[in-house]
């Protein structure tokens, strides 16, 4: 049987911000070159969730208006994507996708209710943190870079990180930590977009998203020159 | 007050006298001085304008419009001042009016073309205020510098609001123009092409902004889309819609420059249309010509001289400038975000013939360090393209490169803009695009000059 990996943009009209989009060419690419069957759902604001559909989940990054109409159509299906999570789906969650998943995102005397899937909370805080960002996760032997631009602070409860910070800010002003992993669910602040340069951190979410599927991933090494250039070249901005 | 105005003129000139010997572009250098010496000298000077005043902002166009606008305005007989280089923050502002005042601080002219930056039109406003304004688009651009476009139009209307008086001349086919027009409770007029045209092949796959009504939050119906959100539009709920065209171009042709009619209605609401033709090339340069066509009506001008002013057009400023280097035809034009990627590369595409590009992308201040918008720029169409070689350089090479690779489009990375140029001109097709974003156009373009005349 030949395998297949679905995989669900939420709301790519409203979350696009900072080339998404890349993130899920960068997914499905790397699929099709090991022959492996891709299929890319954008789900539309209009339309319900069907999770039990995909093995992959986006969630991108968009302005602080979007979120909260996001938001406010997630709540709904706040028990199915909890369902999801819990199961092992694959969620992958950047900038203002990855502030949703906590407890609540306080902006001033607003608080934007979470989607309550990791123990976490965001509030913001003084100024934008914005720059090139390198951190080092123990998920992938190489470091992480990209792009963070974000006035939410972070705060983590009872779940890793995603990784240590290197150079940049991270979840909040501490710059020591950065991201989120519980299960299977990755939030970062990293975009630039995220995946393409860190090509350790796709076939680690692919290989969960297979294992999941199909009980093991074998993942083929693919030619990744590329990738490493551009990534070497981003550490050293940061 | 003489005395003040006088030292800022001699200190401007000095500035910019002393920069250029240094090899610098010294025109915002010398505004800032200028303004430190006498806080109130664009004040002064800009109040010493007979006419109007008419500032450009939007996100792509600005330079091109307000240039021709000018050229349009001088040519019914009018002095205009202008800020042709594109330095469109407070200093270049200042820049533009104190380098053309007498030692004496007198400017001498009728109309002040000035294009402004979105971000910076607050801080130009309470220097003087505009009789009107062009709004050519909003898309997004350089997010780590603006921020998003919501920020953008914030800026915007902050500044509008400190010149009550001032009307908008709109691309109604904007979404986000309009309903800033509308918001703003400013008198507006909008221009646009009401049609779809049949010539023009867009990517189906552009970010489009603005999809949900900024009145009530319901998404906007779309009859077509020209390209990015320009387009035909309507809100099924609060009513809110593509506002009615005072300037309107119809009968569209791309073929050899661009022809089209402008279909002008007057205020008794009888339409007069007019013929126009120029040796621009590009889709989008019909807004641009629209704008200026509209602002020229606006302010009362036949503009019978226009039709020589097209045709005769140079591109310069690398916006679609034409360089010849040795056999070798090269065209430079600026792509600096999504929206005006995408529309280079339908420009690029009009040319069937066989051709090399080279992309040239830098991460510089001016540029935005974020270089994550090159993945919403649809590349996957130059694999249609007849494209023989493609050579990626600049700063952020190796991200571009990594962006054709998952375009499954074959690059080769060469660092120096120089190398990247001399390698097309070795093994080249002898037609060469060669893209690049706001801080490489200076250095690429003299570059280009100086090898055409070795």
């Amino acid at each position: 049987m030949e395998k297949h990996v679905k995989i669900g943009h939420l709301y790519p009209d409203l979350l696009n911000l900072y080339g998404d989009r890349g993130n899920i060419r960068c997914l499905s690419k790397r699929l099709t070159w090991r022959n492996i069957g891709a299929e890319v759902k954008e789900v539309h604001i209009d339309e319900n969730v069907n999770f039990s559909e995909y093995d992959i989940v986006l969630l991108g990054g968009g302005s602080d208006r979007e979120q909260k109409l996001v938001c406010d159509r997630l709540a709904a299906q706040k028990k199915e994507f909890k369902a999801f999570v819990e199961d092992g789906g694959v969620l992958i969650a950047i900038c203002g996708g990855y502030q949703l998943l906590g407890a609540y995102y306080q902006i001033g005397k607003d608080k934007i209710q979470g989607l309550e899937l990791v123990d976490m909370y965001t509030k913001q805080g003084e100024g934008r943190l914005i720059g090139n960002i390198t951190i080092q996760s123990d998920i992938v032997k190489m470091p992480l870079t990209g792009f963070e631009n974000h006035g939410g602070r972070t705060y983590l409860g009872d779940v890793e990180p995603l990784g240590k910070v290197i150079h940049g800010f991270g979840n909040n002003d501490s710059k020591e930590a950065e991201g989120v992993i519980y299960k299977n669910v990755v939030g970062t602040y990293l975009h630039g977009p995220l995946l393409p340069k860190n090509p350790g951190l796709s076939d680690y979410l692919l290989s969960k998203a297979l294992e999941r599927k199909y009980g093991d991933a074998n993942l083929t090494p693919l030619d990744d020159k590329e990738e490493l250039m551009a990534n070497e070249y981003a550490q050293k901005l940061s | 007050m003489g005395f003040r105005r006088s030292l800022a003129v001699i200190t401007a000139r000095s500035v910019n006298f002393i920069s250029r010997m240094m090899g610098k572009q010294g025109v915002t250098m010398a505004g800032k001085y200028a303004l430190k010496v006498y806080p109130n000298l664009l004040k002064d000077l800009s109040s010493q304008v007979r006419e109007k005043i008419i500032v450009t902002c939007g996100t792509n166009g600005k330079t091109t419009t307000n240039n021709m606008m000018a050229a349009f305005i001088k040519s019914e007989g009018k002095k205009v001042i202008i800020n042709s280089t594109g330095s469109n923050m407070l200093a270049g502002v200042v820049s533009a009016f104190v380098l053309s005042a007498s030692l004496g601080g007198k400017i001498d002219c009728d109309y002040a073309c000035i294009e402004v930056d979105e971000a910076s039109a607050r801080r130009v406003f309470p220097h003087f205020k505009p009789d009107y304004m062009v709004l050519t688009n909003l898309f997004r651009d350089q997010l780590d510098r603006y921020g998003e476009i919501d920020i953008t139009m914030n800026l915007l209307s902050e500044a509008l609001d400190m010149a009550p008086d001032c009307k908008l001349i709109i691309n109604a086919d904007d979404v986000l123009a309009a309903s800033f027009a509308k918001k703003s409770g400013h008198e507006f007029v909008g221009f646009g092409i009401d049609k779809p045209c049949s010539q023009f092949r867009s990517s189906e796959n552009e970010i489009r902004e603005g999809r949900f009504c900024l009145f009530c939050g319901s998404e906007l119906k779309y009859d077509f889309y020209h390209f990015s959100q320009l387009g035909s539009y309507a809100c099924p709920n609060c009513g809110f819609k593509h506002p009615l065209l005072k300037y309107n171009a119809t009968d569209v042709s791309l073929s050899k420059g661009l022809k089209f009619a402008v279909e002008e209605k007057s205020d008794s609401g009888d339409t007069k249309k007019r013929a126009l033709s120029s040796n621009y090339r590009g889709f989008y340069n019909i807004y641009n010509i629209l704008a200026s066509y509209a602002c020229g009506r606006e302010l009362k001008f036949d503009l019978n001289k226009i039709d020589k002013i097209l045709n005769n057009f140079k591109p310069e400023n690398g916006r679609m400038e034409s360089f010849k280097v040795r056999d070798c035809n090269i065209l430079l034009n600026l792509a600096k975000n999504p929206a005006g990627f995408n529309q280079n590369i339908s420009s690029v595409m009009e040319d069937e013939s066989e051709k090399d590009l080279i992309v040239v992308i830098n991460d510089n201040a001016q540029d935005g360090h974020d270089i994550s918008w090159l993945w919403d720029v649809d590349f996957e169409r130059f694999a249609d393209a007849n494209v023989r070689n493609i050579v990626v350089s600049g700063l952020r090479a190796y991200d571009m490169q990594l962006r054709f690779k998952y375009s499954e489009i074959e690059s080769e990375a060469v660092m120096g803009v120089e190398d990247a140029i001399n390698h097309m001109l070795k093994k080249g097709s002898k037609n060469l695009y060669i893209l690049v974003n706001y801080t490489a156009l200076f250095s690429t373009r003299g570059l280009l000059k100086g090898m055409e005349k070795r």
